[in-house]
């Protein structure tokens, strides 16, 4: 399995790989019926769009700021700065609207590519066992026994001085490589567990016989049992990255300025909440809230609808 | 039993000289990319050379793998491994030695954990327990809806919230009402006053609990549902015990295995969790010492600290696994 | 095979359960599991309950012990009564007290009913230890009489070690060393072969019946199997979705059964007097408990069906000679057929 075109064509397959159609239309109909996944979707996606297009919330540029109008407190819909401006006159409402994006995009990259990694190295290793499982099953012990936050603190730290300049994707970089070393583990773990199960089963077993080749077994076998569980883990890991870039930021490692994030305006707002400012923390602070909430309740419903074990 | 923890004792051993061998490579990386660390030691003065290379000699910088990228640096990681062996696990930039930063300031993070530990096992246990035993009805949904709204609330903003909104007026209050010195006063204290360790950990420490909380609500409640099912559990009724018997000798004692082996991976959680906790309240921990670290850029104090983490959470992962064996025979006969 | 047939003097039953119903509540509406089951079971008497999976054999046996999950169970009707005392009136708990002093039961899947994490020893005296407070060392001696008494070789080292130790066959013998433990005088046994090889199972009914004759227990036999009911039992009640079908001693069940269900079962035994001519087989399936047919429900695999079967349900028992009940519209024609 040395040969990267090969992983690369498991991880690319797993993409448009379909598990047994029942249990998702199953998983659809079930969560489409509770009015918590509803509202929680709506909340998702009405950020997500936020991120993909700021322009329709806001015309003003968050970077153009006006020292004089400091700290104008919130004048609502109709005034100039709907949502008020911090301490450098900076627009709120801009700054929340296009700080989105860093968020959430570092969030959705740094949780594929962590499936992506997962799902190839768990297949892997518990379809071939011997050497290759012992190994890949000693590098996720190394990593799992460096937390994620401890991780990112040392390497962000380390490598604090190198810029990659200013580009929507160059801000998130650093981070976003820190984040997926160490995000990957769990997704290996039960990959491999789910294979493990999976493998011996009797159509395996008959499609071994009948000589389909090990990529298409695990394509087209084993990996479907697989997905469900991991699928049910991305929206969950999806708001614990958001929450994690936010404590990142605050630390001064994550996203930096001028680049704006949730978490980078978190940590000027604290500064001013008792100084009678309290909506510059209120608002950076509730968008997060409210974002990690919609995502953390639909991957509990999605949990639920996956694995109806744990119900 | 006894090779059995033989073996696991010699595997930690490896995950750990591995994880010391990572942290490394990534340290020289970083060191080949960056630049020199050495140069934080002068802030914004720019060093003479001689001065940089009495830095650079000082920190064990000073090797030339260290301007040649894509090398691995194995003779200065040779070296940092005898340096260790001896307890040596670097100055902070101060010239302060790194056992000695963490011997003032473990102490403080093992009350931290103290508080967290017995939080999880109060909130877990009992709610996990209660949602099993009262399977779809009101105060389920009820534990359930709670432990979404934990996990919604990341420790950070947890603590955010507590600290600003909830910390000054509880504490304004109970200064008025109590007197500045009682204990409703130093709990809700926004920060850590080393005079008053426990009290003013405890509220931190049960934020933090909470936080990792959620888990193990889910957790208890998907084991001990699995394990009230089981067919053993069922032989056991059939003897004619009491319920409470049939609870803590089969029920309890059997979903206790899951629960022991998720230990592990919520305690480096609950790690990352002590970082944030210790940083925002000032906590001189283990973790507030690692936060004002990277605050500083002290590089050197960063590595020691993570390392010796490390090095803690593979031994708490090594007795999860002793305990596990301990409460399964399945596994200790394998 | 234990007792002579004759049906005069039966002493009073043990155990006695009448028209018994259990429901239970699933999303697809409420399935009724048991309706109007009655039998009685003596000391020293043999009672096999045959059936196919789903016709609420067991569901029946776990209400007599007390063990149903209530909800999604409910029983609705009838009564247990043991020895005298109404076990459906007395509470989860008393009721529960009760089975374990007099009534054991041995559950089919042995790894999955014993617990992984005791020693076999410790599980075989738990209820004397919790129940009747007996000392540890005094637990241990009984533990290896008690597999001793079931034929597990070096019992002194096997009380020490874990259920996934013992083999399969070692492990059904477990079971039964835990159920004689209290010394029942009603011994329920739930399928307690099918899980095991056939010459194991044999092995393990011949103890069974070994120690039924020696304790005079009442044994109640669950099994799907009327190969084994020949051997053990000395009276035999057929159920099918839910209702007995029919009731009879063994000797006159084998020489004439009186509903076509029985005697459909019968015809899947293999025989070795009889040569040629394949194993019968009863068409269709059983039927899914939320949609049972109307009238009889077992007309749309019967060979004797008529309109009436399909109308009307069949009287709950029909009588016949030697106490012998069947709920068929034409018990007797069944009977008196013979079609070798």
């Amino acid at each position: 399995m040395s040969d990267p075109s090969v992983s690369a064509l498991i991880a690319e397959e797993t993409q448009s790989g379909v598990p047994s159609r029942s249990l998702w239309s199953e998983a659809f109909r079930t969560l489409r019926r509770r009015p918590d996944v509803i509202l929680a979707t709506i909340v998702a996606v009405f950020f997500l769009l936020v991120a993909l297009f700021p322009f329709l919330f806001t015309s003003k540029d968050p970077q153009r700021c006006d020292i004089a109008e400091s700290r104008l407190p919130p004048q609502w819909f109709g005034g100039e700065h709907p949502f008020g401006t911090n301490a450098y006159g900076c627009d709120v409402l801009a700054q929340l609207v296009h700080g989105t994006r860093p968020s959430l995009l570092l969030a959705f990259i740094v949780v594929g590519v962590s499936v992506l990694i997962g799902v190839t190295l768990g297949t892997v290793s518990g379809y071939y066992l011997g050497i290759v499982d012992a190994v890949v099953s000693r590098i996720v012990e190394v990593f799992l026994v460096i937390p994620l936050l401890l991780a990112a603190l040392l390497l962000l730290s380390l490598f604090r001085n190198i810029d990659l300049g200013d580009g929507p994707v160059s801000t998130i970089a650093q981070p976003a490589i820190v984040l997926t070393m160490f995000a990957w583990m769990g997704y290996t773990r039960y990959v491999r567990a789910s294979v493990l199960e999976t493998k011996n089963l009797d159509y395996v077993t008959a499609a071994r016989v009948l000589g389909a080749s090990d990529l298409r077994i695990m394509v087209r076998h084993v990996l479907p049992n697989a997905i469900g569980t991991v699928t049910a883990l991305v929206p969950t890991a999806i708001a614990a990255v958001i929450g994690t870039e936010a404590v990142l930021a605050f630390l001064g490692i994550g996203v930096r300025p001028p680049a704006v994030s949730w978490g980078i305006m978190i940590e000027e707002g604290s500064q001013w909440f008792t100084g009678g400012s309290e909506y510059l923390l209120l608002f950076p602070l509730g968008c997060l809230m409210a974002t990690v909430l919609a995502f953390v309740v639909i991957g509990d419903n999605l949990r639920d609808a996956l694995d109806p074990k744990l119900k | 039993m006894g090779r059995y923890i033989t073996r696991r004792v010699l595997q930690g051993f490896l995950t750990l000289f591995l994880v010391m061998f990572l942290l490394h490579l990534l340290t020289t990386l970083a060191i080949q990319l960056n630049g020199n660390p050495a140069q934080a030691f002068f802030g914004d003065r720019t060093p003479s050379p001689s001065q940089l290379a009495a830095v650079e000699t000082r920190y064990g910088l000073d090797d030339p793998c260290y301007d040649q990228l894509g090398n691995p640096c194995i003779g200065p990681f040779v070296e940092r491994l005898g340096d260790y062996a001896q307890g040596d696990f670097g100055e902070s930039l101060r010239g302060r030695p790194v056992t000695d930063i963490v011997s003032t300031a473990a102490p403080n993070t093992l009350r931290l954990f103290v508080v967290v530990t017995i939080t999880w096992l109060a909130i877990g246990m009992t709610l996990g327990g209660i949602a099993a035993r009262r399977r779809g009805k009101a105060s389920d949904h009820g534990i359930r809806g709670l432990s979404i709204l934990i996990d919604a609330l990341p420790i950070f903003v947890l603590l955010l919230v507590y600290k600003y909104i909830f910390s000054v007026p509880l504490s304004r209050w109970a200064k008025d009402t109590f007197g500045s010195d009682s204990l409703p006063a130093l709990l809700f204290k926004p920060s850590f006053s080393p005079q008053h360790a426990w009290a003013t950990l405890i509220v931190p420490g049960i934020l933090l609990g909470l936080a990792g909380s959620a888990a193990f609500i889910r957790l208890v409640r998907a084991a001990q549902l699995e394990t009230y099912n089981a067919d053993h559990v069922r032989t056991a009724r059939s003897k004619g015990l009491s319920e409470r018997h049939v609870s803590r000798h089969h029920v309890v004692r059997n979903s206790a295995i899951p629960v022991v082996t998720a230990v592990g991976i919520v305690f480096t959680e609950a790690l990352a969790g002590a970082v944030i906790t210790e940083g925002m309240m000032n906590i001189y921990g283990m973790g507030g010492v690692l936060w004002k670290a990277v605050q500083d850029s002290d590089v050197s104090v960063v590595i020691g600290v993570v390392t010796l983490l490390a090095a803690v959470t593979v031994v708490v992962m090594l007795v999860v696994d002793v305990v596990y064996a301990a409460l399964d025979p399945r596994i200790r006969y394998e | 095979m234990t007792t002579d047939p004759t049906r005069d003097g039966t002493p009073v039953p043990l155990l006695q359960v009448d028209d018994l119903a259990i429901e239970f509540a699933t999303p697809d509406g409420v399935v009724r599991a048991v309706d109007g089951l009655s039998y009685s079971v003596s000391a020293g008497r043999t009672l096999a309950i045959v059936g196919e999976s789903g016709s609420g054999k067991s569901v029946s046996s776990l209400a007599v012990m007390g063990l149903l999950q209530q909800p999604p169970a409910r029983i609705v009707r009838g009564s247990i009564r043991f020895g005298g005392t109404e076990l459906l009136s007395l509470g989860q708990k008393a009721h529960r007290a009760v089975c374990g002093e007099n009534i054991a039961m041995v559950f089919q899947d042995a790894l999955a009913a014993l617990n992984p994490v005791h020693t076999v020893g410790w599980q075989l005296t738990e209820a004397l230890r919790a129940r009747h407070g007996m000392s540890r060392r005094d637990a241990t001696a009984r533990a290896v009489e008690l597999l001793d008494l079931v034929k597990v070789p070096n019992a002194k080292q096997r009380v020490k070690e874990y259920p996934h130790q013992f083999s399969g066959g070692m492990r059904q013998r477990v079971m039964i060393a835990m159920a004689l433990s209290m010394d029942p005088e009603v011994l329920i046994a739930d399928e307690p072969t099918t899980a095991l090889d056939v010459t194991v199972q044999a092995q393990i009914m011949r103890l069974l019946s070994e120690i039924q004759a020696e304790r005079q227990m009442g044994l109640i036999l669950i099994t799907h199997d009327m190969g084994v009911v020949a051997n053990v039992a000395d009276d035999v009640t057929v159920m099918y979705a839910g209702r007995a079908v029919e009731q009879a001693s063994v000797f006159d069940i084998y020489a004439a059964p009186a509903h076509p269900y029985t005697r459909a079962l019968l015809g899947s035994i293999p025989r070795l007097d009889q040569k040629g001519g394949g194993l019968a087989v009863i068409p269709g399936r059983p039927p899914d408990p939320t949609q049972v047919p109307a009238g009889c429900a077992f007309h749309p695999r019967c060979a004797f069906a008529e309109d009436v079967c399909r109308a009307d349900p069949p009287p709950p028992t029909v009588s016949l000679p030697f106490d012998r009940t069947s709920a068929c519209h034409f018990a007797e024609e069944v009977m008196n057929h013979d079609e070798h």
